[in-house]
């Protein structure tokens, strides 16, 4: 139903701050997380066309996008290594200037600690906080509504200890 | 939970929010990644895009001509009762707009930067099956004059455009982005080169009849047919994005059909502030761009203008009174009442013509005035150039 659709410049200049924020969640680097996002909104492009607004909504159509290409990031470079990282609390050397314009941003370290939660956790916060009803939420990661509060909420929790632990 | 870990948990779901709010991409990978993405996209649905577009621009297009000045040239041509020769009769002709980019400004000098420019020399072309709108034949005789349209122009200075003449190095770099390679240089041509399916040949600027540097392509063996649906403006547009030849100019687009074989020209027009697009008129007034024949929905040739880069710079213009009065002045002296047939012009348009200057030559802006006249039972077009840049920028 092509009347359904908006045309896809009005979606990615909506979306793509909010898509680059939730990649940027997940990956060590700016610099994967720009490329990331890139390949999500090419693969959203290519896929535009079959894109059916009456069986989802934009945005639960291109975080699933998203979701997908982050994993599948992470199965190309390995999981090891981003819990390397992660784990060192050492995100990438950012020496560029767009790194060095981020490591600016005040939560950056907030989303350092997001990024160490397991993997449902890490998307629950992600996508509820990118903006995402618990609804889509939960589509996305195959549970009911109920189902993706609770881990939404359990997720938070485990947040809040990560965060305490690493100040404490 | 307890109360204050509620709070605490609150607080954090704050910070969240903020924390996502405020990641952002660094500043210009919106527009770089919008580009790339662009750039990436098949020709095909570019094409289709850029064409959805043109429609869409039809019905946008700005009201029709206006303009003025000095100096006259003439030029009469008999729009005869109708033998199109070549392609015969049934022409067809369609309109639409042009790409996105051909919306991006050339680069832009001072006020007058190319000093005092040359006139348009007119020079008629004779009419033929290059021709996409009505076929002609020129008026020998002499034409009295009056004009009953109205001139509105409500500008005061438009661009000029300039081009420098392309090197065999430029001919050379031309036909290796279409993956051609060098054959030869033969007279009069800046080279002659072939790819697996088509022959390329690039010349530079002719003085006269003036002509930019033009690439014309002939196929040395059978073309594929042309995965388009639509026309045969959408196969020639396809065909020539195909080859990387689709303009970067503002267009609209004619096709002349006659059973299976057919012309479409890509009318190049030029962007002036505060009036619109103008028509690239030839000599003789008639709009021209690039060709593409086909036959049977396959290409046959194309020829166009080499694509260059234009820089401009504004100059100060003639008012619509002084276009309309240079206009009317250059009509033979006696006037009407002497068996001078007197054509009633009642057009008026801002229209850009080709002048030749050496190392570097112009788009130069000109009011082209039309109108109609009968003689011995046969309707004849009169059209009547005049150079719009003021005549103290003007060097003839």
């Amino acid at each position: 139903m092509v009347a359904d659709r908006p045309p896809f410049e009005d979606l990615y200049r909506a979306y793509l701050g909010r898509i680059y924020a939730y990649v940027r969640a997940q990956v060590a680097s700016s610099a994967d997380a720009e490329d990331i996002t890139a390949q999500v909104f090419m693969n959203a492009y290519q896929a535009y066309a079959r894109f059916e607004a009456r069986n989802t909504t934009p945005a639960a159509w291109l975080f699933r996008i998203a979701r997908n290409a982050t994993l599948d990031h992470f199965r190309a470079h390995g999981r090891r290594e981003r819990l390397r990282r992660t784990i060192e609390h050492q995100p990438v050397a950012e020496e560029d200037p767009s790194g060095v314009a981020e490591e600016r941003i005040q939560y950056r370290a907030l989303l350092g600690q997001v990024a160490q939660l397991p993997e449902r956790q890490r998307d629950a916060i992600s996508l509820r906080h990118s903006g995402l009803s618990f609804e889509e939420v939960g589509t996305l990661l195959k549970c009911s509504e109920d189902a993706a509060k609770m881990l939404y909420h359990r997720a938070v929790k485990a947040l809040k200890e990560a965060v305490e632990k690493e100040t404490a | 939970m307890s109360e204050p870990e509620d709070l605490e948990l609150e607080g954090l779901q704050r910070q969240l929010d903020d924390a996502f709010e405020t990641t952002r991409p660094r500043a210009g990978f919106e527009d770089e990644l919008w580009t790339r993405m662009q750039a990436r996209r098949p020709a095909v649905t570019r094409l289709r895009d850029a064409w959805m577009g043109l429609l869409q621009g039809i019905r946008e297009v700005p009201a029709l001509p206006l303009a003025a000045v000095a100096a006259v040239l003439v030029v009469v041509l008999g729009a005869g009762v109708l033998v199109f020769s070549g392609l015969g009769h049934g022409g067809a002709g369609s309109t639409a707009a042009g790409r996105e980019s051909a919306l991006q400004p050339a680069p832009l000098s001072a006020a007058g930067a190319y000093g005092r420019l040359p006139s348009p020399v007119l020079a008629p072309r004779t009419a033929g099956p290059n021709s996409v709108t009505a076929p002609t034949a020129d008026y020998a005789g002499p034409v009295a004059l009056t004009w009953t349209g109205k001139l509105v122009l409500n500008i005061s200075t438009a661009p000029v455009f300039r081009y420098q003449e392309p090197s065999s190095i430029d001919a050379d770099q031309f036909a290796t982005s279409l993956g051609a390679i060098l054959v030869s240089r033969p007279a009069g041509f800046l080279g002659s080169y072939q790819t697996t399916d088509l022959s390329v040949r690039v010349r530079g600027t002719i003085q006269s009849p003036s002509s930019e540097p033009t690439f014309i392509l002939l196929p040395i063996a059978s073309v594929g047919a042309i995965d388009a649906a639509g026309g045969p403006a959408d196969l020639a547009l396809v065909f020539l994005a195909e080859h990387s030849l689709a303009p970067s100019w503002q267009y609209t687009s004619a096709a002349v059909v006659s059973g299976d074989v057919s012309k479409v020209t890509l009318l190049r027009q030029f962007g002036v502030t505060g009036y619109g697009y103008a028509n690239l008129v030839d000599g003789s007034g008639e709009p021209y761009g690039i060709e593409v024949d086909l036959k049977g929905g396959l290409p046959t040739g194309a020829t166009g203008p080499l694509p260059l880069n234009l820089d401009s710079a504004p100059y100060p213009i003639i008012s619509a009174d002084e276009a309309v009065r240079s206009a009317l002045a250059s009509a033979p002296a006696g006037g009407a009442g002497t068996g001078v047939p007197t054509a009633t012009l009642t057009t008026a348009e801002l229209v850009y013509t080709l002048v030749v200057a050496g190392d570097h030559s112009f788009y130069e802006p000109s009011i082209l005035f039309s109108g109609t006249f009968t003689v011995s039972g046969t309707k004849y077009v009169k059209r009547v150039l005049v150079p719009a840049v003021d005549p103290s920028q003007r060097s003839s």
